[in-house]
């Protein structure tokens, strides 16, 4: 189905003067040319003044049978017969071809000398352009004014070579030197502007089995249509000629075997990209190009078409005939035209009933269809509407080439960020403007030139006077023409017959009439019909939708016509990039001759006014596309997210424009509801006033109750009012049962309130392992900010604070279950607690309560290092001998866990070693102190910490109190160093040298007890012979050593200076040991 | 309105110097510039004029005489309908170079039947007091080479132009009579009528 829209693209239109009638019109550069019947003389008018005035006359050399004109280089190409005979010709200058009057310069292509021009006056040049058969189509390139020559079997492709001044009056050097007038030319200098065009035969592609009709050429894309295929061929130039000849060679005997043996049976096929080439058409290549520095060219397939008659039903088989083949650059606004290559190339071209889009670049697709109401004589594509005639109207519809290129200029279309229509919506009509006996249409910018000839058999009434009433009749006949093509006829509908009975032709519409009007009877007319500018055939779109909207704002119809309008301002945006145009070398041209010139800076501001225009409806229409999808059906309701944000509306205005009548029974749509859950989910810098967090909470509370709790928890709903929502939640709770995430923010809500007491009473409900749980679910009730890798500050909520006053285990917890989840990491979680004040308290239990959970190695070791640092902290910040005076201690606060809760729950804090007690003093310390004494021994005493790594941190720690003495010896004991340990610890303390010994000299290190304790003993008991504490380690250490030893190797160790007795009834239970072992 | 126009095609060849690109602007524009720059290549002019009823265009292709410019203006002989050999009756030498102008045209311009083409010879400079060649020795040539006629001109008081060019004009439609090919312009369909809509589908 085609939508048909009777939208005005059209604001007027004006009849050329043209005296004789029309054969051939072309148009470009402002201009159109006019061919009179079966003449030999062109006219040219412009087509941007009001009444389109006109410019010049001149003569062709033969009968015209098909006339280009080629925007760059602003030259006019032309087939011409004479004599029986086929020409192909260029002309150029014809600008300065004022009445024809002026001498007309003819050369061959290549012979570059100039005559009348180079000495001063401007002189309209034509190249005959010689060829070896006869040329059948032709065709200019619009990105760098190439010519395109399709003859009988080959297409032969002209470069176009602009000559430069300079170099050029050098060639003439010679000639004016032998010239009579030499001192004449002096006089005069060549104008700046002059146009120097030649043509270079570059590439010869042979094609013998076809027989092209027309032939299209833009930017390397060469495409050939024939009565029933289409092929699309890429030219490139390449430095490797080899590989490019074995291909063409390779392939053109592969075809002649298929020709011997098969004969070929023409079907319906479409061969897109690499495919292509098995097409049964050869190609092999020529190249001719002597000067071009580019190279080679290389040929590759991109598309291939073929239509078989019967495949069309209604036409018949005469009919069924391609035209209109055109090749469609579209340049994006970042591009500096004509230097880069168009950011998409396109490919059109039609059959009666049926016109056909490709786009080239970047992987060839079919983009839309067209579906013709009637047959249809010629399509013109243009940035913004496709313009096809039928025999009576000029119809518009709507072309993708925007969506193709707006994906090319921005990758983030199609994300949650921005959104574009789709390349394949259906396409639609918007118009269908009624003409008489239309023959041709051609293009130029805004205006659409059209010619119409009236049947001779049917001459049309001579008055012209009730113009408006007649074609307002043409209109209803067609119309109705269409509803019956469809299957209603008007005539049984009393509705539609009202319908069509009104005036169609509105108020945009104004005919200016020419101020003489032709001679009555001649059955031909030359319009220019102008095209409004986007901007306004947008809004006329946008009312147009607002009758839709009123009706039925769900309706297709509505979204369709928005998103063709997005589309219009999409394609405006993508060529409104100021001073594109006048720079090009036509436009010198034309400049020279037009006094209207403004000033560039001027324009350059115009232009950025209109850009900014186009963008603010821009911005307008995808607010109402986001309206659009805000409200539809589940189906694309995510596409309510990027309009809505490329719309640049707030939160509020989305949600005003989504608020419902009060008295329409509608409620919020699934559209609406996913762009403010990602709104209040992802997005955490924006903060909702609290009319307007209120105003989310009824949303929530009417469509979605169960997100209550997530909505509640949103940093964008800081503001909302506690009260309020608390009554919301109790009704939840009780429609819905209790559940702990409600139950958790009520009590956030009362918090709110400063209710404490319902507070507590609240959070008291569940289990504090139940509210971890939630807190991993919903982390956002104690932690905004930070989430989802965002570089936002992560902050604690009022929740968190209430928690680390009332429920600091309940908190750390939380925080542990949150980093084991992978919901906060380790650095947050400390700005976290920073931000909440304890960074001595409850971070530190957040840490050892981690060493409990993690399992993360990593992490572990920065845990232990971390603690150790903080023991030795408050070890050096308390004093070991008071109890209350700790003057810059942040908390009193009894840390969560005891060195024993830690010792017998937490592997990485081992047992103290039993030797420790005997260093530790009793009691005479603060509880403070004694705690971060006995949880870094016991760290110490553990498996995990890396004893090496925090020697330098115990560094700070004096060795004079027994307690810091009894760590650098666990230190030193830890790292193995056995035999100082030894010293110091019966330098420092000798009652604890049996219990030291016992644990630590042990298997390996068994020989310790008698090559180094047992000579320090007995060392030391001789110097001080009355130390009760020595002798009876020395005693204890013979009982080991007599256990451990040979009685030959006790003998050995006991000292020359010993008393014999003391040591026997060691050496005697040696001895007996060993015996009876 | 009228309906038959015809796009003649006249060449104007001869010696550099011997007046054609003056001739050419004396008959289209009816001024006379004593200090012409030299032709280079190829250049021509048309006027519109009715003959016998006939609305024709007359496309006047003025050529450079000079020999270093051969190759720039035979390519352009082809299609001519009539050819006015100039030379300069104060030049002999241009007057003897007619027959290589003759030749030059008939082979480049590929005719036919180059006996019965329309030469037309234009003897120019009459203004000149010291002629080199007379009107009889003129005369003769034209006899002796197929009997063309041949005027005496002068582009700079307009002695005999106009005459000059209704006479070539005039021996190309009689020839075009004769041999009924006046190049019927406006027969050709441009645009290709629908096909009547009786075809088996409609």
């Amino acid at each position: 189905m085609v939508h048909v829209y009777n939208c005005h693209p059209f604001a007027s239109q004006q009849i050329v003067q043209v005296e004789q009638e029309p054969g051939l019109v072309c148009c470009g550069g402002g201009a159109l040319f006019v061919v009179a019947t079966g003449g030999c003389k062109v006219e040219a008018y412009n087509v941007e003044q009001e009444g389109c005035p006109f410019i010049c006359r001149f003569a062709t050399m033969g009968t015209v049978k098909s006339i280009q004109h080629s925007k760059m280089g602003d030259y006019l190409v032309t087939i011409e017969e004479k004599n029986s005979a086929t020409y192909l010709r260029a002309y150029t200058n014809w600008r300065h071809q004022a009445e024809g009057k002026a001498r007309v310069g003819v050369r061959l292509l290549g012979h570059l000398l100039r005559g009348a021009s180079v000495r001063g006056g401007v002189q309209m040049e034509i190249i005959e352009i010689p060829l070896s058969k006869r040329p059948v189509a032709v065709a200019c390139c619009p990105v760098t004014g190439d010519l395109l020559v399709g003859c009988e079997d080959t297409l032969v492709l002209f470069a176009l070579r602009r000559q430069n001044q300079q170099s050029l009056n050098q060639s003439q050097q010679i000639l004016q030197s032998t010239s009579q007038n030499s001192s004449q030319n002096q006089a005069q200098s060549p104008s700046p502007n002059q146009n120097f065009l030649d043509f270079e035969r570059s590439v010869i592609l042979h094609l013998p089995k076809i027989e092209p009709k027309q032939v299209a050429l833009c930017g390397g894309y060469v495409a050939v249509q024939m009565e029933l295929e289409v092929l699309v061929l890429k030219l490139d130039a390449s430095s490797d000629p080899k590989t490019q000849e074995e291909s063409s060679d390779t392939k053109k005997t592969d075809h002649i075997d298929d020709q011997a043996d098969f004969m070929v049976l023409p079907r319906h096929q479409e061969l897109l990209g690499d495919v292509a080439k098995d097409c049964d058409i050869p190609v092999s290549i020529e190249n001719t190009g002597l000067e071009d520095g580019k190279g080679q060219y290389t040929l590759s397939y991109v598309l291939f078409r073929r239509f078989t008659p019967d495949f069309f039903q209604g036409c018949s088989v005469e009919e069924t005939q391609l035209h209109s083949l055109q090749l469609y650059p579209l340049y994006t606004s970042n591009q500096s035209v004509p230097l880069e290559e168009p950011a998409c190339v396109f490919c059109f071209f039609s059959l009666p009933n049926a016109g056909y889009l490709y786009s080239l670049k970047g992987g060839v697709e079919l983009l839309s269809t067209y579906q013709y109401p009637e047959k249809v004589l010629k399509a013109v594509l243009t940035d913004h509407l496709l313009h096809v005639i039928t025999k009576s109207a000029l119809q518009c519809f709507t072309v993708r080439c925007a969506a193709v290129a707006a994906r090319i200029v921005d990758p983030y279309i199609d994300t949650t960020m921005k959104a574009c229509p789709p390349c394949s919506m259906e396409v639609c009509a918007l118009r269908i403007q009624l003409f008489i006996g239309l023959r041709s249409v051609c293009v130029d910018g805004s205006h659409v030139i059209l010619l119409s000839v009236a049947d001779t058999e049917t001459p049309e009434e001579p008055e012209r006077t009730p113009q408006r009433r007649r074609l307002k009749l043409k209109e209803h006949t067609l119309l109705t023409g269409i509803f019956l093509a469809v299957g209603i006829d008007p005539a049984t509908t009393p509705a539609l017959e009202s319908f069509l009975s009104r005036p169609f032709l509105g108020r945009k519409w104004t005919i200016s009439s020419p101020k003489e009007t032709s001679p009555a009877g001649h059955g031909w007319n030359l319009y220019v019909v102008d095209s409004v500018s986007p901007l306004t055939l947008y809004q006329e779109m946008v009312e147009y939708s607002e009758r839709y909207a009123e009706t039925n704002p769900q309706a297709q119809s509505l979204r369709h016509l928005l998103s063709e309008a997005h589309l219009f301002l999409r394609a405006s945006l993508l060529r409104t990039e100021p001073s594109e145009q006048p720079r090009n070398i036509e436009g010198e041209a034309a400049e020279t001759l037009q006094t209207d010139t403004d000033a560039p800076a001027e324009r350059q501001t115009a232009a950025q006014t209109d850009r900014q225009e186009v963008e603010e409806a821009l911005r307008h229409n995808c607010a109402q596309l986001g309206d659009c999808f805000s409200r539809g059906s589940q189906k694309d309701c995510h596409l309510a997210l990027p309009y809505y944000r490329m719309s640049g509306l707030s939160v509020t205005e989305v949600m005003a424009r989504n608020r419902p009548l009060p008295s329409s029974p509608h409620t919020y749509g699934p559209g609406f509801l996913f762009y403010l859950k990602h709104f209040l989910f992802e997005e955490t810098e924006q903060t909702l006033s609290q009319e307007a967090a209120d105003d989310v909470i009824d949303i929530f509370s009417q469509s979605e109750p169960s997100q209550l709790v997530s909505v509640c928890a949103s940093p964008s709903m800081i503001n909302l009012s506690p009260a309020k929502t608390l009554q919301i939640l109790i009704h939840q709770e009780d429609t819905c049962g209790v559940s702990v995430l409600l139950t958790i923010t009520m009590a956030t809500m009362m918090l709110c309130l400063d209710d404490l007491p319902q507070y507590t009473q609240l959070m008291e409900r569940h289990a504090e392992m139940l509210l971890v749980y939630r807190f991993i679910e919903e982390p956002r009730l104690l932690l905004h900010g930070g989430v989802g890798g965002r570089h936002t500050h992560i902050r604690p909520t009022r929740l968190t604070r209430q928690l680390a006053k009332s429920q600091p285990g309940l908190l750390v917890a939380a925080m542990v279950a949150l980093h084991e989840n992978s919901k906060v990491q380790l650095e947050q979680a400390d700005h976290i607690f920073k931000e909440l004040g304890c960074e001595n308290c409850l971070q530190v239990d957040f840490w050892e309560a981690m060493l409990m959970a993690s399992s993360q190695e990593a992490v572990i070791q920065e845990l232990l290092f971390r603690l150790v640092s903080i023991y030795i902290d408050r070890l050096t910040n308390t004093t070991s001998d008071t109890h209350l005076n700790e003057p810059h201690t942040p908390s009193r606060r009894r840390p969560l866990k005891s060195a024993d809760d830690l010792i017998n729950s937490c592997s990485h804090y081992g047992a103290l070693y039993p030797w420790l007690t005997v260093l530790n003093p009793a009691h005479t310390t603060s509880s403070q102190h004694q705690e971060a004494l006995y949880k870094l021994q016991s760290l110490l005493c553990g498996p995990s910490l890396s004893v090496g790594s925090v020697v330098p941190l115990m560094e700070r720690l004096s060795e004079e109190t027994l307690w810091g003495f009894s760590l650098h010896l666990l230190c030193s004991t830890r790292r193995g160093q056995y035999d100082r340990s030894i010293e110091k610890l019966l330098d420092r303390c000798p009652q604890a040298i049996i219990a030291y010994a016992n644990h630590q000299l042990q298997d390996t290190h068994m020989i310790l007890w008698w090559q180094k304790l047992l000579p320090e003993l007995c060392n030391r008991t001789r110097a001080a012979s009355d130390n009760s504490i020595l002798l009876a380690a020395l005693k204890e250490t013979l009982v080991v050593v007599a256990m451990e030893m040979s009685p030959t190797d006790f003998l050995e160790l006991i000292p020359d200076d010993g008393t014999a007795s003391y040591f026997l009834p060691y050496l005697l239970t040696c001895s007996q040991r060993h015996l009876m072992a | 309105m009228t309906t038959k126009t015809s796009l003649l095609k006249v060449i104007l060849l001869g010696d550099g110097g011997v007046g054609k690109s003056s001739i050419m602007n004396r008959y289209v524009t009816n001024k006379f510039d004593a200090h012409l720059f030299h032709t280079i290549g190829v250049e021509f002019l048309n006027k519109e004029l009715e003959v016998d009823g006939h609305q024709v265009t007359l496309q006047i292709w003025d050529t450079a005489g000079q020999e270093r410019f051969r190759s720039l203006r035979t390519p352009f002989y082809r299609g001519s309908d009539c050819c006015l050999l100039t030379f300069s009756v104060d030049d002999s030498q241009s007057f003897l170079n007619l027959g290589n102008w003759k030749k030059e045209f008939i082979y480049y311009a590929d005719v036919k039947e180059p006996e019965k083409f329309p030469f037309v010879v234009l003897g120019n400079k009459v203004d000149v007091t010291e002629r080199q060649v007379s009107t009889e020795e003129a005369q003769q040539w034209c006899q002796e080479n197929g009997n063309f006629p041949y005027y005496e001109t002068s582009a700079k008081d307009a002695t005999n132009v106009a005459v000059a060019f209704d006479e070539a004009v005039r021996r190309v439609l009689a020839l075009e009579e004769r041999t009924d090919h006046l190049i019927p312009t406006d027969t050709v369909k441009l645009h290709r009528k629908p096909r009547s809509a009786t075809s088996c589908c409609s």
